[in-house]
């Protein structure tokens, strides 16, 4: 493995970083903020340590397979280390875990905060929280991708790492044309978003904010009370669409809006996620209804947020729903476990994978009932191979497995049950809010360091998807 | 352009001399803050606590004095009465002269005003009139303004404690502040010494043992070491010249 070729790229995420941090430093000084000297010596790291390796390391183009693991990993690794600093140093709620606690969630969109408080941060640290679920929202390593000069190899393995196999599925282009819809669609939808929260009565400040929280997929609010603050049905409506948007394939948006043949009315995957989506927010609101918690009109606006915001891992809330019935918490529950579309910015198991799980499972029937059969999968009319099968049926089975054990972790530290099944979930799956003590308008802040830390760690599996953690560790075998 | 191991090696120091001078300025900056803010606290805040807390007790000698005087103890009453309203404007003074926070100055001209209505009730005579004695004067006049005067005394007093904790809180963060970038600077200075160690070895150690590999390795008539070297920097035109000099040999030889 040649370290100065991963080295030079790393330096690359810093600088990447560098550049974010950098408007938050401008924040902190128009405003005098308390937060100045911890942004301002942020942003030097990065580039000291950015530049530094560019000044040793000459062209490289290719990168093996374990170069590119060790490059995607390490640089997620890196860069919640960088993102972490800001929060140290500028100290308030911050300790060492807590800060490395929020810079984990921004980064991979969890959108699950320590804070008690999060209108005491100064607005250029509000801005660097958004802004970790901006740069994380698409990932890091595409955006580096984007601007990584000459090196057209190392981008075709870098994007076969960082993306899984269901999430190309839909890009029918090279590879740095995929990185640029990405992009495009990324920044595009952002843009939009920020115009139409403004017009709906936010200030800049927090359109910004929350659509950068928004498109990310991340939850990260500029208020205590998240989106209920605004006591605005066209803000939350406004969100919600994009909320959806961005837990659709961008792929598969890019083709809507340039009108090709794989687009969203075409794709039965988003058919079934919508379809299935509406039904979570009719069962909600109906159980609402039924126990009288509230209105009709006043049910369906809040299940139907709650469900899209949870459905989609963004993790916004406009009500506790901590309070609500149990069978509404458990189809919430089924939400925050299923996640949202393959090659959108949600983290967590994907639809996509539960679709073709079930497919999965009713071809295993067909071969119970005729074991000389031929039967094939299909997703979006083409055939699945058996080798993406197998490795979704595996990937199913270790994320069970990982909740089960970060659950079962959480326990021995006397957390109750309700608590360490949904915040274990909650950030495997890249979506923020639990149930319990840590419900959609609560905080994590009231867990042990040791289970923030494992929460942590299950936010980056989550991210990463599992697989690439374990072929970095197993690379060498 | 390939950068020059020197270049590269002036580049590396230069960064990791750059992150230190930073870390060293913002810890100067802050320790700097830190010990303005002490000296705010104690000249904007503890001097008026202390000067409140003097008014408040001189004021409850002169309620002693009234007191004394209403007895009929005109001497000790008069003196008690005199020894603390020097003391008190003695502390007023100070707290007049050291208004730092939002509201204090109309609470000191509020003390001001109350303590001149106060101090006529007991300059005026006492004994030998028809307040000596009378406890009902004393509870509607002497105690009423005492009391009053009291209360803003204490709002005084209040308003620079406040501001005293917001203060001390603010000064354990800049104490934060100022700890934070040196602990960061040594981790990053360590990191930076095992790059940088790593660079050298990379660039320069591993390519010169290549280089004596090579060169001990000459087998007769093959006056070639092969470059393993990509970068175009010392190391690099140190192959070139060795190459020249066994050229230069070798057609030395071949002459001979």
């Amino acid at each position: 493995m040649r370290l100065e070729v991963i080295f030079k790229i790393l330096g690359v995420v810093l600088l990447f970083n560098a550049a974010f941090l950098f408007i938050a430093l401008v924040i902190a000084y128009s405003n005098q903020e308390s937060s100045l000297i911890p942004l301002l010596f942020t942003t030097l790291t990065c580039i000291i340590f950015g530049l530094f390796p560019m000044v040793f390391s000459g062209k490289h183009e290719a990168l093996s397979f374990a170069e590119g693991i060790t490059v995607v990993v390490s640089g997620w690794v890196i860069t919640c280390v960088i993102g972490m600093l800001p929060y140290l140093m500028w100290g308030g709620e911050f300790n060492l875990i807590d800060a490395w606690f929020e810079s984990v969630s921004g980064y991979t969109t969890t959108g699950s905060t320590i804070l008690n408080d999060i209108e005491a941060l100064p607005k250029s640290l509000l801005f660097w929280r958004s802004a970790t679920h901006w740069i994380g929202g698409v990932g890091i390593i595409i955006f580096v991708l984007l601007i990584l000069p000459h090196a057209r190899n190392a981008r075709i393995t870098l994007l076969n790492t960082e993306m899984s196999e269901l999430s190309k599925s839909n890009f029918h282009y090279k590879a740095r044309t995929t990185i640029q819809i990405l992009i495009v669609v990324y920044v595009g939808l952002t843009l939009v978003e920020t115009l139409l929260l403004r017009l709906a009565g936010m200030n800049w400040f927090d359109a910004i904010n929350h659509a950068f929280a928004t498109i990310a997929t991340g939850g990260f609010s500029t208020k205590n009370s998240s989106i209920a603050y605004f006591e605005n049905v066209w803000i939350e409506v406004i969100i919600m669409v994009f909320m959806l948007l961005s837990g659709i394939h961008f792929g598969l948006i890019f083709g809507t809006i340039t009108g090709s043949r794989y687009n969203i009315f075409r794709s039965k995957v988003v058919r079934s996620y919508v379809v299935i989506m509406f039904l979570g927010i009719m069962l909600v609101a109906l159980k609402l209804v039924i126990n009288d918690f509230y209105s009709w009109s006043e049910s369906l606006r809040f299940a139907s947020f709650q469900v899209i915001s949870v459905g989609t891992t963004t993790g916004f809330a406009t009500i506790d729903t901590a309070i609500w019935p149990v069978f509404t918490q458990m189809v919430i529950i089924y939400f925050t476990i299923q996640c949202a579309m393959a090659g959108s910015t949600s983290g967590g198991l994907k639809f996509d994978r539960v679709y073709l799980f079930i497919k999965s499972v009713k071809k295993q029937i067909q071969l119970i009932k005729h074991p000389a059969g031929v039967f094939a999968i299909k997703m979006e009319n083409k055939t699945i191979s058996d080798s993406l099968e197998r490795q979704t049926m595996l990937f199913v089975v270790l994320y069970v497995f990982t909740f089960f054990i970060t659950t079962l972790l959480l326990t021995t530290m006397d957390i109750d049950l309700t608590t360490a099944f949904s915040a274990s979930i909650a950030t495997l799956g890249n979506v923020g809010p639990g149930f319990g003590n840590v419900s959609s308008l609560g905080n994590f802040d009231g867990l042990p360091n040791l289970a923030k830390f494992i929460l942590s760690l299950n936010m980056l599996l989550g991210r990463l998807e599992i697989y690439s953690v374990i072929a970095l560790f197993t690379i060498r075998k | 352009m390939a950068l020059k191991l020197k270049t590269k090696l002036l580049a590396g120091f230069m960064l990791l001399v750059s992150l230190l001078i930073v870390a060293g300025s913002v810890s100067i900056l802050e320790f700097m803050k830190l010990s303005t803010s002490f000296t705010t606290i104690l000249e904007n805040n503890y001097k008026s606590i202390e000067a409140s807390k003097t008014m408040l007790e001189a004021l409850e000698r002169e309620d002693s004095g009234i007191l004394l005087l209403l007895l009929g103890e005109w001497e000790e009453g008069r003196k008690i009465l005199h020894e603390s309203d020097k003391v008190f404007m003695e502390a007023f003074t100070v707290a007049k002269k050291n208004i730092t926070e939002a509201n204090e100055d109309e609470l000191i001209a509020d003390i001001q005003r109350k303590y001149l209505h106060y101090k006529e009730k007991w300059a005026r005579p006492i004994v030998d009139t028809f307040k000596e004695g009378n406890i009902d004067w004393y509870q509607s006049n002497a105690h009423q303004e005492f009391i009053q005067l009291k209360t803003s005394i204490n709002q005084l007093m209040s308003i620079n404690q406040e501001s005293l904790y917001e203060k001390a809180t603010l000064l354990k963060d800049n104490g934060h502040r100022a700890v934070m970038p040196s602990i960061i600077s040594i981790i990053g200075a360590i990191l930076f010494s095992l790059l940088l160690n790593f660079y050298l070895n990379q660039q320069f150690i591993f390519p010169l043992k290549k280089l004596i590999k090579a060169v001990k390795s000459l087998n007769q008539g093959d006056f070639q070491v092969q470059s393993s070297n990509k970068n175009k920097d010392e190391i690099f035109q140190l192959e070139l010249e060795i190459n020249q000099m066994l050229k230069r040999i070798a057609r030395k030889n071949d002459s001979r």
